[in-house]
C-alpha cells in the first residue's frame, strides 16, 4: 500500500503554484516576489545539474548568475515539500544523503551545474496540461477500483 | 462475539494465494526475461484451470508467453485467470464474514438491463492503446521500468479523462501511473508493491478488454439515511463515499452506497476537497454536516447497491436519523452494497458492522489496538483517512461505531467508519467539507487558476 505523502505543511501555492518532476528535469513557475502581475519559470535538470529562471516572456531572472537566485531556491524547497528530499535527491541525481535533508535549502548546494536557457513556454504548457485535471467534471459513477487509494 | 472467528481465514485461501504470489513474480520479473521459476509459475496456473471455461484461452496464452509471442490477448487471458481466483476468494471471504456475523449473505439486486447501445468507437480504440500499454508495462517488468516508457502513456490518459464512459478507467490509470513515476526514475533497487501492482494492472487490463456496457439500474424513491463515510483519493482524484440506510416505500430497509468524486492535482488537498466535491454533491455534503436525512426522488440504483448521486433528485429532510437506531438494519438485510461478479476481489470487500460501546475496548500503545470479546482484533489503520473530521482518538469512550470489515494483507481487520460519540452528531470523514466549501473562493484551486490567468495575459 502506498500512501499518498502527508505534508509536513501546505504548500504555498501563492508563491509557487506549480512544481512537478517531469521530462528529467524539476521545474515549476514561482510568483514574483515584488511584482503581483509577474511569474517565473525555472527548472533544474537531472544529471547535470544545470539550471534556469526567466519571467514567462523569457526575460532572464535578474537574481540569477552563476548561481540559483531564489525563485530557484523556493520551487526547490516546496518540490522537497510536495515530493520529499528523497524522492528529489533521486530525481536529480544530487549526492546528498535523504535523511539529513531537513529542507529544500540545503539541496542547493549539491547543484553543481550553471545557467542553461529553455524556453519557458515548454514548462508553462506543463502547467496547463496538469490544470486541465481540475477541469475534467466531476462524476457520480460507481468507481470500485478507489478502494485501492486510500488515506 | 462472533465476530471474533474471523481472526482466522477460510482453508482454502492459502494455496491460493500462494498461487497469485508465484504469478506475480513473473510481472516483476517481466515477460520478457521470465526465470524458470516464472515458467513454473505460469504452467501451475494452467494447470489449475483445467476443466474450467477459461482453460483454452489460458493454456494458449500461457504456451504462447512461453514462447515470447508478446500479444494482447495473451495478457488479457492472464488477468482474467488472476481474477478468477481473486473472485472466488472474494466469495469465501465474503460468506466467511456474513456466517460469522449470522447475517445473510450480500445479494444483488435483479434489475433488468435497458437496451444495449453500441459504444462509441473511440472508446475501443483508446482501450487497445490501454491494453498496448500494459503489455509492455509487463514484457519489461515493473522492476525495470524506466520514465521514459510511462510518460507518453500520458496522452492516452488525457484522452480517456475526457470521455465519461470511461470514469472507472480515469480514475484507476491515473493512480496507477501516478504510482508508478513516484517509484521511477530510481536510485538503485526500487521497491516494487508487487501485489498491489499487479492488482492494479490485472484490473485496468480486465476493465480495457471491451467498452464498458451500461449498468442495469432502476429509479428509486425513498429516504436515505446516512450510516458512514470513507474517503479515497490520489494525487488526481477524490471521492467521498457514503454508505446508508435506504427505506422505500413498502419494502424493507436495505443498504446502499452513493459517491461522488472529482478529478484534482497534488496540490489540492483537506479543505479544497470541499469545493470540488461540493459542486457535484453539495446536498450530500449539506446532509453530512447536519445530521439530516435525505428524500431521493427518482435516482438511479444498480444491482450493486449504488445510488448514483444526482444533486437534483435530492432534498434535505427536516428528520436527523440517530446511527445507533439505523444501524441495526447491518445485521439483516442481504441487499447491500456489493460487487459485480467481475469486480469481485478481497480488497474491495467492505462488509459494514455496527459495534455497541460495549462490545470493544482500546488497548496497546496509543490505544491503536481493538479488543473484541477480550480478544485482540487488527485495527485498518492505515485506511484511516488524515483529517480533523474522524479520529481514532475518538474511539476511547465512545458510544458505538459502524466499521468496515476490510481484508487485507492475508487477515481481517477493521475500519471505524462512523463513530458514535454521545453526541447528536456521529463523527465521520466529510462533516467538515460543507464548511471548506464555503472557503474555497480564497483555495488553491482558485490560486492556481489565477496565476495560470496571469501567464496566459502575460504570453498573449
Amino acid at each position: 500500500m502506498i500512501r499518498p505523502r502527508v505534508l509536513a505543511r501546505a504548500r504555498k501555492v501563492h508563491k509557487v503554484p506549480f512544481v512537478e518532476l517531469y521530462a528529467g528535469r524539476l521545474q515549476g513557475v514561482v510568483s514574483s516576489g515584488s511584482d503581483e502581475d509577474r511569474v517565473y519559470v525555472s527548472y533544474f535538470e537531472a544529471g547535470t545539474g544545470n539550471f534556469y529562471c526567466s519571467t514567462n516572456n523569457n526575460r532572464p531572472c535578474g537574481g540569477m548568475r552563476n548561481s540559483p537566485c531564489k525563485h530557484l531556491a523556493e520551487l526547490m524547497g516546496e518540490a522537497v515539500l510536495q515530493f520529499s528530499a528523497a524522492r528529489v535527491i533521486a530525481y536529480l541525481g544530487l549526492a546528498a544523503e535523504p535523511d539529513k535533508v531537513r529542507g529544500g535549502g540545503e539541496l542547493l548546494r549539491y547543484i553543481k551545474g550553471g545557467a542553461h536557457k529553455v524556453e519557458a513556454g515548454m514548462v508553462f504548457s506543463r502547467f496547463l496540461t496538469y490544470l486541465q485535471y481540475v477541469n475534467v467534471a466531476p462524476t457520480a459513477a460507481p468507481l470500485p477500483e478507489m478502494a485501492w487509494f486510500v488515506r | 462475539m462472533p465476530i471474533a472467528d474471523l481472526r482466522t481465514v477460510p482453508e482454502a485461501l492459502a494455496p491460493a494465494a500462494e498461487l497469485l504470489g508465484r504469478l506475480d513474480e513473473a510481472f516483476e520479473t517481466g515477460f520478457g526475461r521470465l526465470s524458470s521459476a516464472n515458467l513454473e509459475a505460469l504452467v501451475s496456473l494452467g494447470r489449475s484451470f483445467h476443466g474450467t471455461p477459461i482453460a483454452g484461452d489460458l493454456e494458449a496464452a500461457l504456451a504462447g508467453l512461453g514462447r515470447s509471442e508478446f500479444l494482447d490477448r495473451h495478457f488479457a487471458a492472464l488477468a482474467v485467470a488472476r481474477s478468477a481466483v481473486l473472485g472466488a476468494m472474494s466469495d469465501a471471504l465474503v460468506a466467511q464474514a456474513s456466517a460469522a456475523l449470522g447475517r445473510p449473505r450480500p445479494e444483488l439486486e435483479a434489475i433488468a438491463p435497458g437496451p444495449a447501445q453500441e459504444p462509441p468507437p473511440k472508446l475501443a480504440v483508446l482501450l487497445e492503446s490501454v491494453r498496448h500499454w500494459l503489455m509492455e508495462l509487463a514484457i519489461a517488468g515493473f522492476a525495470n521500468l524506466e520514465v521514459g516508457a510511462l510518460l507518453p502513456f500520458q496522452s492516452t490518459l488525457d484522452a480517456i479523462m475526457a470521455e465519461p464512459a470511461l470514469a472507472r478507467h480515469a480514475a484507476l490509470l491515473s493512480g496507477f501511473l501516478g504510482e508508478l513515476l513516484t517509484v521511477f526514475p530510481t536510485r538503485g533497487k526500487p521497491e516494487i508493491p508487487r501485489q498491489r501492482w499487479v492488482d492494479l494492472w490485472a484490473r485496468a487490463m480486465v476493465l480495457s478488454l471491451a467498452p464498458p456496457a451500461a449498468t442495469p439500474t432502476r429509479a428509486v424513491h425513498g429516504e436515505l439515511r446516512i450510516l458512514a463515510t470513507d474517503l479515497r483519493q490520489h494525487d488526481n482524484l477524490a471521492q467521498l463515499v457514503v454508505f446508508g440506510v435506504f427505506v422505500e416505500a413498502g419494502k424493507p430497509a436495505r443498504v446502499v452506497r452513493t459517491g461522488v468524486a472529482a478529478f484534482k492535482v497534488d496540490v489540492l488537498q483537506g479543505d479544497d476537497l470541499g469545493g470540488l466535491l461540493g459542486e457535484i454533491g453539495g446536498k450530500l455534503l449539506g446532509a453530512l454536516v447536519t445530521g439530516q436525512a435525505l428524500k431521493i426522488d427518482g435516482m438511479l440504483l444498480t444491482p450493486a447497491g449504488d445510488l448514483v448521486w444526482q444533486e437534483a433528485r435530492a432534498t434535505l429532510l427536516p428528520a436527523k436519523p440517530k446511527l445507533a437506531e439505523e444501524a441495526g438494519v447491518l445485521a439483516k438485510a442481504a441487499l447491500r452494497p456489493g460487487h459485480d461478479p467481475a469486480d469481485r476481489h478481497p480488497a474491495l470487500i467492505e462488509e459494514l458492522v455496527w459495534l455497541p460501546g460495549d462490545a470493544y475496548a482500546l488497548a496497546g500503545k496509543e490505544g491503536r489496538t481493538l479488543t473484541i470479546g477480550g480478544q485482540p482484533f487488527p485495527l485498518a489503520l492505515e485506511r484511516v483517512p488524515v483529517s480533523e473530521d474522524l479520529n481514532l482518538g475518538d474511539l476511547a469512550g465512545s458510544k458505538g461505531m459502524v466499521a468496515a470489515l476490510r481484508f487485507d494483507a492475508g487477515q481481517w481487520s477493521l475500519q471505524p467508519l462512523a463513530i458514535d460519540v454521545g453526541k447528536p452528531l456521529a463523527k465521520m470523514v466529510g462533516t467538515s467539507l460543507a464548511a471548506a466549501r464555503g472557503k474555497a473562493k480564497d483555495g488553491n484551486l482558485t490560486t492556481l487558476k489565477e496565476r495560470a490567468g496571469k501567464l496566459l495575459r502575460k504570453k498573449a
